[in-house]
């Protein structure tokens, strides 16, 4: 499809302006020569044209309300309506994060009560709603409990992170400066609590762990986890980006840990945007909230107000401009609101079931990676299909042939026991009619790998473009359409 | 898997080979280097003069999928720079030993070779 | 409950189907003594109307800021976004999809980004650009790590006259490493110079300075490259008013090395503070460095253009504790709002916006000033936001203000405690003549109580 630029003819006018400019003020009495520029050239295309080029673009994509869309650990769960509309309303939108307080106390009132929601869900005593994202929740946490030592005169330098971890723990781990003590999972796919007790020590600040973990499975070992790092005083992280298998089963403050990060773009039903904005909040203990970046939202019962109050000396101090992602905070909100205790249970329970059903029914052509129910996602392999020629890229390009996203490939890939992975999270939003016919569209492509592997590995034949030449794209990096006109030129 | 290996040269652990000639040591990686990378898009710069000291990492190797750092396999002064590769980063791949190599070193002290594996210890290192 | 599709025997076939009796079986892996016991202690679930009360009510505890104009900007701008923006917005194939993994699937994302990503690098006039940090604090931050990661030195100076948000997140972002981080103080509303001077030495990686600087004043970046670049560091220029960009000189003809901003004004609402986003842009021999999801332009097997996300290796998911920033999910949609703001606004359409804002903001700051109750608190050049002392008492100022339906401008002594009842006003084109006359009369109305 053309870009934009190439629809641009000088004289179009997508824009609408005022006709008075105040032309009577001279833009040499404004600003001076030096610090003017020339006028930056983008486009040129009527507000028409702008409508029909992404009309276009997007139905290039594929999106969530076209289909099955079961990516490993992303949770792409229904984005409901409502939320979106009420995320709208010009009161919220409009409201300007320095507004004196007395002004914006419905958005303090939103932040303040889902602070109460998401702490009673995850039994923590306070969450920080600053962070943007679930890496930047992971920063944030980490950063609070490198403060927490700082505070306490340890001198602790060491982060414990399992093999099946996502890459945005230890990343985040690095950006705190600490060392990344790698350890490999056992043989059921979760934490080796010999080697845990092992690396275990005083200078190391604790372990960071998504349970279920990153193929889907409840560690069961979590009480020993607890009390090893515990019993060496070290803090114990929740990466919360699989708690779709845990609203109102378990709660990770119950199961000792301190600090959780949340993806409201995943669990809590915040769209993802095509990648963001979401939110990753983080919950802490009590003993934790003075570390937490400031401000918090905070309730005046004499003056029956809201207010940002200042965390005080010992915080972290912040890691982005203003409060939080209010919109998202928002939708969030109103998705709690809108299941109650019993729905979120629901939630929970049905992912689990049809995540479940999907592993029952697929493990005969798809060899799980272990063999045991699974939680909200499960972890199935294409090693069979590697013998015809036909690795597990070319099935998911081929599911695409079917009218369905693929679930997510090569993650997490710790072998032995994990290569060649499909991990499928289904989440609670899909019928048994919509699992039966990706179970149906799996089978067939199963037969295909054996008769005619070449379907798959020349897969996708009917999306708007084909298989993309990703090594071309690194090779010779053009970023910009003023790259792409260079390429031309030679 | 591809895994050709030369007589002849040295190799280290972390998969570089090494060609020593009057005191010049030229330096590339391995045929299973290369083949675990998958296709190479990028060199790290590497100058002329850099001091390298065995064992530690003087650039990185990057493909799609990975990025790998490369250790020194002997201390010495970077005295060439293997300008074709960072024209066409296929040559890694296609030709690790002949076209492919990276740099020359001039060798520190050739003690050090020691430290390294020969093609027949390299060779059972990389057994599949 | 609507949001799952599956009927209780639905629900009994799949448990059936996988054999088990009952949901139990499935979690028995979780020890007893860690579930939950109960229901959840959360307010029992609200219908769609329902729903839609209470939260409307809350919007009526909020002022109604829709009809209202602000006067404050400080990081956060209120510019008019049109309403064929918000209509493609809400297209879902947009906002519903993940991140682009499987570009097959995502053209539309993917070739929205790239589109962005150009206009950015000519805006800033920056070889490359990654097109979202979560913010313009953030970004900052990761601009100050890139250029430790780039010069192998430990020292970074920044101008207390960065956004108060954003000199505090790059403190934080920076405490676990062993640097040293200086705050300039400034002279005049402007960084102080002399200050830059000696403070400039060889173990010096990079000088932060923000232009516009958060009172609103405009540097002189290209004097400031230049003393920084003979000690062999690099200058990071920080923009939070993103609309500037169309009318001043660009930061990359002025010898900047990472520029890196909030892109807000393009197409973002206030939204109490987010979600916005940020880019940051630089030349292209430090493409590697760069942390973030960068789109790049190649051909599928049938030689079809296509765009993918590049680059990758310097991510977290390959790279892991060796990646350039941890980032993973940023704010793509904003990109997306971005591309189609800037698309129809244009060439001439941003320009002209962006000349209505400084000239709007000058007549204001002017008009003010003749009034008697306002004095300029520094001279120097300022693009949509100036400072000003005022003789009215705060509390007076900001009844006149509100009662009349605008928000508003920022008392700046919580920052800046020197600065006694000095206030910081934006303008930008949500204001017209008439508007702007009536703040004037507004405040300028009998009976204002100056300052003793």
């Amino acid at each position: 499809m053309s870009l934009i630029f190439e629809k641009s003819v000088k004289g179009k006018q997508g824009y609408s302006l005022p006709a008075d400019r105040f032309s009577d003020i001279k833009l040499s009495d404004c600003l001076p020569a030096s610090a003017l520029g020339s006028k930056k050239e983008l486009v040129e295309v009527s507000e028409v044209e702008v409508i029909r080029h992404f009309t276009k673009l997007s139905k290039l994509n594929y999106g969530l309300d076209d289909g099955f869309y079961p990516l490993g650990s992303c949770t792409m769960k229904y984005n409901p309506r409502i939320n979106e509309k009420l995320a709208a309303l010009p009161a919220f939108t409009q409201a300007h994060p320095l507004a004196p307080p007395e002004s914006v106390q419905g958005s303090l009132e939103v932040m303040y009560k889902l602070n109460g929601l998401l702490c009673e869900i995850n039994a923590m005593d306070g969450f920080t709603m600053s962070p943007a994202a679930g890496a930047h929740g992971e920063l944030t946490g980490v950063l609070v409990m490198r403060q927490y030592f700082q505070k306490r005169g340890e001198k602790r330098t060491k982060m414990l992170i399992p093999d099946s971890a996502h890459g945005t723990n230890p990343a985040s781990a690095a950006m705190a400066n600490f060392k990344i003590v790698e350890f490999k999972s056992n043989e059921n796919g979760t934490v080796d609590l010999k080697e845990l007790a092992e690396l275990m020590d005083e200078e190391t600040v604790g372990l960071m762990l998504t349970n279920p973990n990153t193929v889907g499975l409840y560690d069961e070992g979590i009480a020993d986890i607890e009390r090893i790092i515990h019993k060496k005083g070290g803090l114990l992280y929740y990466d919360g980006a699989n708690l779709n298998a845990s609203l109102g089963i378990i709660r990770p403050g119950d199961a000792g840990f301190d600090v959780v990060h949340l993806n409201l773009h995943k669990t809590f039903s915040t769209p993802h945007g095509g990648g963001g904005p979401g939110a990753g909040v983080i919950g802490v203990k009590e003993k934790l909230i003075p570390y937490l970046p400031t401000p918090l939202v905070d309730y005046d019962a004499a003056k029956d107000s809201y207010y940002l109050k200042e965390v005080g000396k010992d915080t972290i101090g912040k890691v982005r401009s203003f409060w939080s992602n209010f919109a998202v905070l928002l939708k969030t909100y109103a998705w709690i609101l809108s299941l109650g205790p019993e729905g979120l249970y629901a939630a929970s329970e049905m992912s689990i079931i049809n995540a479940n059903y999907l592993l029952s029914k697929l493990k005969e052509d798809y060899q799980p990676a272990y063999d045991r129910y699974c939680g909200h996602e499960c972890t199935l392999t294409g090693r069979e299909y590697k013998k015809y020629g036909v690795k597990t890229l070319d099935i998911a390009k081929r599911i695409m042939d079917y009218g369905m996203h693929p679930p997510t490939i090569y993650f997490p890939h710790f072998e032995p026991y994990a290569e060649e992975t499909i991990m499928i999270e289904p989440t609670e939003s899909e019928g048994k009619e919509t699992l039966d016919d990706f179970i149906g569209i799996m089978g067939k492509i199963a037969k295909e790998a054996k008769s005619h592997p070449e379907l798959l590995t020349e897969a996708p034949h009917t999306t708007p473009i084909r298989r993309t030449n990703d090594l071309l794209a690194a090779r010779r990096p053009v970023l910009t359409y003023d790259d792409t006109l260079k390429v031309k030129e030679q | 898997m591809s895994n050709q290996i030369i007589e002849g040269l040295y190799y280290a652990r972390t998969d570089e080979w090494l060609k020593v000639e009057n005191g010049i040591g030229t330096i590339g990686i391995s045929d299973y280097a290369q083949d675990q990378l998958g296709d190479i898009v990028y060199v790290e710069a590497i100058e002329k003069g850099q001091k390298l000291k065995q064992g530690e990492a003087f650039t990185t190797i990057e493909s799609v999928k990975a990025v790998s750092d490369m250790n020194a396999p002997v201390s010495g002064e970077v005295i060439a720079v293997n300008e074709a590769i960072t024209e066409d980063t296929s040559l890694l791949n296609a030709d690790p030993y002949g076209k492919g190599w990276i740099i020359k070193v001039k060798i520190e002290n050739e003690e050090e070779l020691k430290n390294l594996m020969t093609s027949a210890d390299y060779a059972a290192y990389r057994k599949e | 409950m609507r949001y799952i599709p599956n009927t209780n025997k639905q629900k009994e076939a799949m448990l059936k189907a996988i054999g088990v009796a009952s949901f139990e079986q499935l979690i028995e892996a979780i020890p007893a003594s860690v579930r939950l016991q109960g229901p959840l202690k959360v307010p029992e679930a609200l219908s769609e109307r329902e729903l839609e009360d209470h939260l409307v009510e809350l919007a009526r505890k909020n002022q109604d800021f829709y009809a209202m104009k602000p006067l404050i900007g400080a990081g956060a701008y209120r510019h008019f976004i049109p309403e064929a923006a918000r209509s493609l917005l809400q297209r879902q194939e947009f906002w519903t999809c993940y991140t682009p993994y499987q570009p097959e699937l995502s053209q539309g994302t993917l070739q929205s980004i790239f589109e962005y990503q150009s206009y950015l690098s000519r805006l800033t006039k920056m070889a490359v650009v990654i097109p979202s940090i979560y913010d313009g604090a953030a970004a900052t931050a990761e601009a100050a790590l890139m250029a430790l990661r780039l010069t192998h030195k430990n020292r970074i100076i920044i101008s207390s006259l960065l956004h108060p948000h954003y000199l505090e997140t790059v403190k934080t972002y920076l405490a676990p490493h062993d640097t040293e981080l200086l705050v300039l103080p400034f002279k005049e509303g402007l960084t102080d110079r002399e200050a830059l001077a000696s403070a400039l030495t060889e173990a010096t990686a990079a000088v932060i300075i923000s232009h516009p600087n958060f009172l609103g004043g405009l540097e002189d970046l290209a004097a400031i490259s230049e003393v920084t670049h003979k000690m062999k560091a690099l200058v990071i220029s920080v923009n939070t008013e993103s609309m500037s960009l169309a009318l001043l000189r660009a930061p990359g003809d002025m010898g900047i090395d990472i520029a890196v901003g909030s892109s807000q004004s393009f197409g973002m609402d206030l939204n109490f503070g987010g979600p916005y986003n940020a880019y940051l842009a630089t030349k292209r021999p430090y493409l590697r460095q760069l942390p973030g999801r960068i789109v790049g332009e190649t051909v599928d097997s049938e030689g079809k253009q296509a765009f993918v996300m590049t680059l990758r290796a310097r991510e977290q998911d390959i790279r892991r504790e060796k990646a350039t920033s941890n980032i993973c999910t940023n704010h793509n949609l904003n990109v997306t709002a971005g591309n189609i703001y800037l698309s129809l606004l244009g060439t001439e359409g941003l320009y002209e916006t962006s000349l209505l804002n400084t000239r709007m903001a000058h007549y204001l700051e002017d008009q003010l000033v003749k009034t008697g109750l306002f004095e300029r608190v520094f001279t120097y050049p300022f693009y949509n936001e100036f400072l000003l002392r005022s003789k009215l008492t705060p509390a007076v100022l900001k009844e006149r203000l509100f009662k009349q339906h605008f928000v508003p401008p920022l008392e700046v002594a919580q920052y800046y405690p020197e600065l006694a009842n000095s206030w910081l006003f934006a303008v930008t084109e949500i204001f017209d003549r008439k508007s702007l006359d009536r703040v004037v009369e507004v405040l300028s109305a009998k009976g204002g109580k100056p300052c003793p």
